[in-house]
């Protein structure tokens, strides 16, 4: 932390850190009684421009990091959200020496191209599809469709118990050849769901799936008037393969994935 | 609800909605690794966060998770073995899934313990795997006991 220049007439409290959550547009308003990190209120900077930040004091006795801490940011963001508020959202820890420094560092020089943004989000919010497969479903699938796979397991389950050590390395084995065959289907199937779903949305993004079971992570940028599209569709995908793949749809979030990189 | 009917109403709309704020786990990677950075705009600084990153990377180790799908399928068969519905395949299933439980344990943990730093449903663990050799020897020692 660095000793901030003296502004002209600052109130004591304008030299606190300030921790930065999103970016608005000038005109819009705070929800009431958002709490921020610590709960501490939270309040916005303007400089005249196009933009305002989101702040809150930035505790300065502790680092962050907590659960408590990731809680606030998303808590901040979810009631510009839920208030409809078109919101640029920071990522996790960004923070500025003071509330003046977040005036002439951050938005002055940047509030054209920030305000920008805004208008590409405006109307818009970032839903997040989770697919995994129903994993007795899929095994059953796997089984029934690779003989190579069902003649291990059956071989290994014929194995006595007191000698599970042995067959240690072909139980791996087994389960190699599943996630193999797993991660081919997801392939097709990942496909299936981002097609029906992608033409109800303006943008989405794909992301690695964490696990093997995993069919499809995709965040969408929907359009709020056509969020009923989307969902209509997210439910036909539930209807159709609800069986075996257990779908969920995630916020509206802020639109974390759509922000622009650099 | 049980019979088979209704189980089928409950299928026609499998699709479950959530919000950010009941399951942290389910938008924490978004929190840490997307939104704008603001150092390209101005000068400042990230606080704490490189710790916080390597503290949420859970990792699942492959091995768990090939042992995991073994034992699965291993349970799938006994299920789909017998013909009958009796006793003893209800009592094979009980011990099946005892073995299950134990052989989840290491994997089971993890997850507890995403839940535990952000609470609510621990579905995602994380996308990057890398092969961990402690978790695989101490799945070793769980066997062996």
């Amino acid at each position: 932390m660095t000793t901030p220049q003296p502004p002209a007439a600052a109130a004591p409290g304008d030299r606190a850190p300030q921790y930065v959550y999103g970016v608005i547009r000038a005109d819009a308003e705070l929800p009431a009684d958002v709490a921020g990190l610590d709960d501490r209120p939270v309040s916005l900077v303007r400089d005249g421009g196009a933009c305002a930040a989101v702040v809150s004091d930035l505790p300065a006795d502790r680092p962050l990091g907590e659960r408590a801490d990731l809680v606030a940011h998303q808590r901040v963001l979810n009631a510009l959200v839920d208030a409809g508020t078109v919101v640029l959202p920071f990522r996790f820890g960004a923070a500025l020496a003071d509330r003046d420094a977040v005036e002439k560092e951050l938005l002055a020089g940047n509030s054209e191209r920030l305000g920008q943004v805004l208008d590409g989000l405006d109307g818009r919010v970032e839903l997040r599809l989770k697919a995994t497969y129903v994993q007795d479903e899929v095994l059953g699938e796997i089984m029934a469709a690779e003989p190579e796979i069902a003649e291990l397991s059956r071989r290994l389950r014929e194995v006595p118990a007191d000698a599970a050590d042995a067959v240690y390395y072909d139980r791996i084995r087994l389960g190699e050849l599943i996630a193999q065959a797993m991660e081919r289907r997801r392939e097709h199937d990942g496909r299936v769901l981002l097609d029906a779903a992608a033409p109800a949305a303006e943008a989405f993004a794909r992301k690695t799936p964490a696990r093997e079971e995993d069919v499809l992570d995709a965040s969408f940028l929907v359009r709020a008037d056509r969020r009923d599209r989307f969902e209509q569709a997210v439910d036909e995908l539930g209807r159709a393969h609800g069986d075996r793949i257990r779908i969920r749809v995630i916020g509206p979030l802020p639109p974390y994935d759509f922000v622009p990189e650099a | 609800m049980t019979g088979p009917i209704a189980q089928q109403t409950a299928g026609s709309n499998q699709v479950q909605r959530g919000r950010s704020g009941s399951s942290l786990a389910d938008v924490v990677d978004l929190i840490l690794e997307k939104g704008l950075v603001i150092d390209v705009y101005a000068r400042v600084s990230l606080v704490g966060i490189e710790i916080l990153t390597v503290d949420v990377r859970i990792v699942v180790a492959s091995v768990d998770t090939y042992l995991r799908f073994a034992e699965a399928v291993n349970r799938l068969d006994i299920a789909h073995d017998g013909t009958s519905q009796g006793l003893p395949q209800f009592v094979e299933g009980m011990q099946e899934s005892g073995a299950k439980k134990k052989t989840r344990g290491a994997l089971e943990g993890a997850q507890e313990r995403l839940k535990e730093t952000f609470g609510g449903d621990s579905d995602d663990s994380e996308e990057e795997k890398q092969p961990a050799r402690r978790r695989s020897s101490r799945k070793k020692e769980d066997e062996e006991e």
